[in-house]
């Protein structure tokens, strides 16, 4: 296959069966439409090329900045694209909640706008929901921007009329599913299909999957928020159910771990929101049924949200004896210390390595003349990986307070340092004592 | 009606809960003292100050906690907090007075807000901390400190409009503080004051829920705490104001359902749920929702001293390690302000049943003694049903829906523009008690209109499972509440 632009690599995604013993319906033939796969990685590639493209020319003769309010796939499509065609790219949001995926976006050459969080006080001046907020602002912006306005832009749904939804006909042999399950977002990608399904067969179900209230699926809205979002209309969805963060994780390791499908958690949701709603059905059925779900994206950008939920999904760590954690309160209330007076004549005398285990920030601005920095997170590697001194170096630890510093001089000493001590009182109580301290 | 209530039932937590239960010990109160009546709890705040205290130690941190005086008027939550720990933050000339006469010194002492010179001299004379708003300000109080010799004052620069790398974080424009980009110039200010100020540390208190813009903003004070050591100065502290919120509903599938139900009336899918079908800000246009929910989210899953905890945990954006971790690096102390988690469960409105009526509309309308501007909470956006407290036991209670309106000759005076639902129809004589209304939602924006009485306040404490009670402005925290020495 070849391409003379990575847009022409844009959809014509596979759908791909999943086996049965994994889903365990009898009855249903359950496939995914693999909207990962496309270029940059989402379902969104095609929404968002199929606003932009018929409006760059003009956007680079006025070099204008193509801007959306999103909170990861289409902001990472649109800013490919933008790129590619030499305009600039803003992001305003105030959902990006996914570290990972905000790098991406910078690394992308993407700027991004937060918007504030809600009011503590009650501020009846402030009467705009974000988009509307955002539209007012870009209004008043002029002709220098390219919006692409994907909550209410029909170029949005009629990219997945015009591509998603055949491709889904024409490989299931000309048939329409009889039910199709979607997360919603902007709706884009499930009213652009439903409709195109719904045109060939009246009687397919489309099932709509939000978010939970309490819960945040990263790229979906919860039921009170679709609200606001111009594309979605009720009357596309034959159902609308809830999912939760649970169902979205629990559906990724099924699609990664069985069916070698590395989806994001959109696309677990999906899988379990579809198999969920099918397994009520199963047992009813008397003839064969298919159902297609999409898989959004792909799930290497969720680590951390997934490590947030289930960290055991990551293992442990195996058990090193020689962490701080394993030091008991005990263990560090006997720690050897020595209060600001003696650690004064100490130091005065056998001249010990003073680590201070505070942040650089910190020691910069003040610290022990003579000592050394080292964040305790560092030197709790070091322990681990190896300290820069020996066991028969006399070493004075130095935290704020004198409590991490106790655990860590206990922890020494287990270790076989035979002359180490925790400043008792810390810094503060050093300072508060009246002894010196010098800044860089 | 629709055929499920929806309830948004209040967070109860003892002892206020009792004290809701007790129907008659408070219709003894509200048959001598009128409706509507201001109850407050302040041995609640103070139990509140320690709940914080606790935080601070989790952290290893020490510091101030104040009390924001903006958000009670009661003279008892005040006297109370004077004789513990804790400092009180006072945003005008008559608070300082207040805290001053209820036993605060001016050590414990912060003052914020825009001041007048007035305001300024007292508070300088009697040794409080001042916030300083900006370079105007910290000129105006520099001149008086060396007209009237005062003592040099304690400052903390009040900082806003924080920058942040990489993603910009917006933040409401703030009328209060000087913007952190003009830091230079205000470190320059202060070593021209020298001689009149002293400035113990930074500042800034955001109305925003939102933890990123803090920890932005915190970092942001570390970093001008910096700055100013560099500078020859030995700033100590960091003081984040207030903020950190009060859950309000005890049950957050209520809370949700209910903003879900008031969506779709406001979209036109079901029977309004509102006084003429208001909307609380959102509005619908061709099918979709526009505006914003005007609501305090009045079920949170985080709040109050939890919520600093989370905010002490997190990592700073550009330092990359915790806030409270740098802070007590930076040898600093934490300075916290806030008024309405430190009111929780101290305190609740009551109000009497003045009339029921059936209107030919089927509405059911509940005429209370009191006017809207006596329970503020409705005024501050937040949606709490109250408590049916009747005057004697019915046969067989059953659900009501009802509007609830006050007893100004005025079309708009509604207690809530929300219908609400009641387990059991109020009757004549029956109290609602509005629970958790000791922060804003009591006195905050009372009025004397149309010749009303304002609600009498009276401070009440539990001793040996019987409620005590005086009024508020008796109380003393002396170990009993007014009447006889025990
Ligand atoms: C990860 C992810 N899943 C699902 C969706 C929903 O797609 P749509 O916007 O077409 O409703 C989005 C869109 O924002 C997304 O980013
Ligand atoms: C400077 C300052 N500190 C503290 C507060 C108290 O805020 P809260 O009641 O939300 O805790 C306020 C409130 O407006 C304030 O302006």
């Amino acid at each position: 296959m070849r391409y003379d632009s990575i847009t022409d690599a844009i959809g014509d995604t596979p759908l791909v069966r999943i086996a049965p013993e994994v889903h365990g319906l009898r009855n249903i033939d359950l496939y995914a439409k693999l909207e990962m796969l496309n270029p940059f990685g989402s379902v969104k590639d095609r929404a968002a090329w199929n606003m932009a493209r018929p409006r760059i020319a003009d956007a680079q003769a006025r070099g204008a900045t193509v801007v959306e309010l999103s909170s990861g796939n289409t902001a990472k499509a649109l800013a490919v694209i933008a790129g590619m065609h030499g305009l600039r790219f803003k992001s305003v949001t105030n959902r990006m909640r996914v570290p990972e995926i905000k790098d991406l976006l910078l690394l992308l050459g993407a700027e991004i706008e937060e918007l504030p969080g809600q009011t503590e006080c009650l501020d009846p001046g402030l009467a705009d929901d974000p988009l509307t907020a955002v539209h007012r602002e870009l209004t008043a912006m002029g002709d220098a921007h390219l919006h692409t306005d994907q909550y209410f832009n029909e170029r949005n749904t009629e990219a997945h009329a015009a591509g998603t939804g055949p491709e889904i006909i024409a490989d299931l042999d000309g048939r329409a599913p009889d039910w199709f399950v979607a997360c919603v977002g902007t709706a884009g990608s499930s009213t652009g299909v439903a409709r195109v399904l719904r045109a060939h067969d009246p009687g397919v179900r489309v099932v709509g999957l939000v978010a939970g209230k309490s819960d945040f699926i990263p790229g979906i809205r919860d039921i009170d928020e679709v609200r606001e979002v111009g594309l979605f209309d009720p009357a596309a969805y034959d159902a609308i159910d809830a999912v939760s963060t649970d169902d979205a994780v629990e559906g990724m390791v099924t699609l990664m771990r069985r069916c070698g499908i590395l989806a994001g958690p959109t696309g677990g949701a999906a899988y379990t929101g579809a198999v969920r709603r099918l397994r009520a059905v199963d047992d009813t059925l008397t003839e064969r049924a298919t159902a297609v779900f999409i898989v959004c994206d792909r799930g290497e950008s969720y680590l951390g949200y997934v490590r947030r939920h289930r960290p055991e999904l990551f293992g442990r760590a195996a058990a090193d004896p020689n962490t701080v954690a394993s030091v008991s309160a005990a263990e560090a209330e006997s720690a050897a210390a020595l209060d600001p007076a003696a650690a004064r004549e100490w130091i005065a005398r056998r001249r010990p390595t003073v680590v201070d285990l505070r942040s650089p920030f910190a020691f910069r601005a003040l610290h022990i003349e003579g000592s050394i920095n080292i964040v305790d997170e560092v030197f709790g590697e070091l322990v681990r990986g190896g300290l820069p001194f020996g066991r028969r170096q006399p070493v004075l630890l130095a935290c704020p307070v004198g409590e991490q510093s106790a655990r860590y001089a206990a922890l020494l000493a287990r270790m076989g340092h035979e002359e180490v001590y925790s400043l008792a009182g810390g810094i503060i109580g050093w300072r508060d004592a009246g002894a010196p301290l010098v800044a860089d | 009606m629709d055929p499920t209530p929806l309830y948004l039932e209040p967070r109860l937590d003892e002892p206020l809960a009792s004290l809701v239960e007790s129907a008659e010990f408070l219709h003894t109160l509200t048959d001598a003292l009128g409706s509507p009546l201001n109850i407050l709890l302040p041995d609640q705040a103070a139990a509140n100050v320690e709940r914080f205290r606790a935080v601070f130690r989790r952290h290893s941190l020490s510091g101030e906690i104040c009390l924001a005086h903006k958000a009670t008027r009661s003279s008892a939550v005040v006297r109370r907090l004077a004789a513990t720990g804790a400092g009180i933050d006072v945003a005008s000339l008559g608070e300082l007075q207040h805290a001053l006469g209820a036993g605060f010194t001016g050590d414990r002492i912060v003052a914020t807000g825009p001041k007048d010179p007035d305001f300024l001299w007292l508070a300088a004379r009697t040794g409080a901390v001042v916030h300083l708003d900006g370079l105007a300000e910290l000129d105006l109080l520099a001149e008086l400190v060396r007209k009237h010799g005062l003592p040099r004052t304690r400052v903390l620069p009040r900082l806003s409009g924080f920058a942040s790398a990489g993603v910009r974080v917006r933040s409401r424009r703030s009328r209060f503080g000087v913007p952190a980009a003009g830091l230079d110039r205000l470190i320059d200010a202060l070593d021209r004051h020298r001689d009149a100020v002293d400035p113990i540390g930074t500042a800034y208190h955001l109305d925003t829920t939102s933890l990123d813009e803090k920890a932005l903003a915190f970092e942001g004070c570390l970093v001008a705490l910096d700055a100013l050591r560099r500078r020859g100065f030995a700033p100590r502290a960091v003081d984040i104001g207030g903020g950190f919120g009060t859950g309000y509903l005890a049950d957050a599938a209520q809370w949700e359902r209910y903003t879900t139900e008031l969506r779709r009336a406001v979209l036109g899918e079901r029977q309004p749920l509102t006084w003429g079908g208001h909307g609380y800000g959102l509005r619908a246009e061709g099918g979709t929702l526009r505006g914003a929910l005007g609501l305090y989210p009045a079920h949170r899953p985080l709040s109050g001293p939890d919520y600093l905890d989370r905010l002490l945990a997190r990592t700073a954006p550009g330092l990359g390690r915790g806030l409270g971790a740098l802070l007590l690096d930076s040898l600093g102390d934490l300075r916290i302000a806030p008024g309405r988690a430190l009111l929780d469960q101290c305190g609740l409105t009551l109000a009497a049943v003045a009339e029921v009526r059936r209107e030919d509309s089927g509405d059911t309308v509940v005429r209370l003694a009191a006017k809207a501007d006596d329970i503020g909470l409705e005024d501050h956006g937040v949606l709490v049903d109250p408590v049916v407290v009747p005057r004697a036991p019915a046969a067989d209670p059953a659900p009501a829906a009802v509007y609830l309106t006050g007893s100004l000759c005025l079309e708009s005076d509604l207690i809530t523009r929300r219908l609400v639902h009641l387990p059991r129809l109020p009757r004549p004589g029956d109290l609602l008690a509005f629970a958790n209304t000791a922060g804003y939602c009591m006195d905050f924006g009372a009025t004397r209109a149309q010749g009303r009485p304002g609600a009498r306040k009276v401070a009440v404490h539990r001793d040996a499972g019987r409620w005590q009670w005086c009024l508020d402005d008796r109380y003393w925290p002396i170990g009993r509440t007014g009447g006889t020495p025990a």
